[in-house]
């Protein structure tokens, strides 16, 4: 695999992984699904995995960038699995939408597992490593497109976690904006 | 305070984007870090489950 295509790849993922930001915000904002505390820290686990693929389109694929994602990839996974076995057993109830049957976090979960097959899979090929060739022009729109995307989720949900949350803990099942309620009592 | 590891996030792609490679991983390891500690926080419930 040519430095290239590592790159192609590595900014179609950032690109499927800013989709998944973005959907979650649509079930925060379109179907008033406010997220709890284990939601807003898997989106943060989002960040954390996707800034390694990131790093991979800024910088070039190094496999510690691949660590970086797995590392990142493991931290959310952990907090989509606690939630999960929150609600495992039947009976236990459940947090949010249902979205082609299974919740969020069950999705967060997969996506999670998704990335560090990913990684692992593209750290198979060590061509990649071995810059011989300059970085070829046409690929800088896409992973620009996919860079600016991420960023401009980090600052939104940096946001959006200060409207819901104030400056404290988030409530474990938030009914509503709390920097607003303050704002408006 | 939640919000803390989306600003340390954003700093470390900044600090990328600035082509500060040292800089970024270190905002990285500290969201990270942030993240873990606030879910450690959040872990209050025993999960009803026998293992």
């Amino acid at each position: 695999m040519t430095a290239d295509l590592s790159r192609l790849l590595n900014a179609l993922a950032l690109i499927a992984l800013d989709t998944v930001l973005v959907l979650a915000f649509v079930d925060q904002l379109w179907f008033r699904d406010l997220p709890c505390p284990l939601c807003i820290l898997q989106r943060a686990g989002f960040f954390a995995a996707g800034f390694g693929i990131a790093l991979n389109l800024f910088f070039g694929p190094k496999p510690s960038h691949y660590g970086i994602a797995i590392l990142g990839a493991i931290a959310g996974g952990i907090i989509s699995m606690r939630q999960i076995l929150l609600h495992i057993v039947p009976g236990t109830g459940s947090y949010g939408n249902a979205i082609f049957g299974m919740h969020l976090y069950t999705w967060a979960f997969i996506a999670f597992a998704l990335m560090i097959v990913g990684c692992a899979v593209m750290l198979l090929d060590d061509r990649q490593f071995s810059r011989a060739e300059p970085i070829s022009m046409r690929l800088k729109v896409l992973p620009l497109t996919a860079l600016l995307m991420f960023l401009v989720l980090a600052v939104t949900n940096v946001a959006s976690t200060v409207a819901l949350c104030g400056a404290g803990f988030c409530p474990d099942s938030p009914k509503d904006y709390m920097l607003f309620e303050t704002a408006t009592n | 305070m939640m919000s803390l590891p989306f600003l340390f996030f954003a700093c470390a792609l900044g600090a990328a984007w600035l082509r500060h490679r040292g800089v970024a991983m270190g905002f990285w390891v500290v969201g990270l870090v942030v993240m873990l500690v606030l879910f450690r926080v959040h872990v209050t419930e025993v999960l009803n489950i026998g293992l």
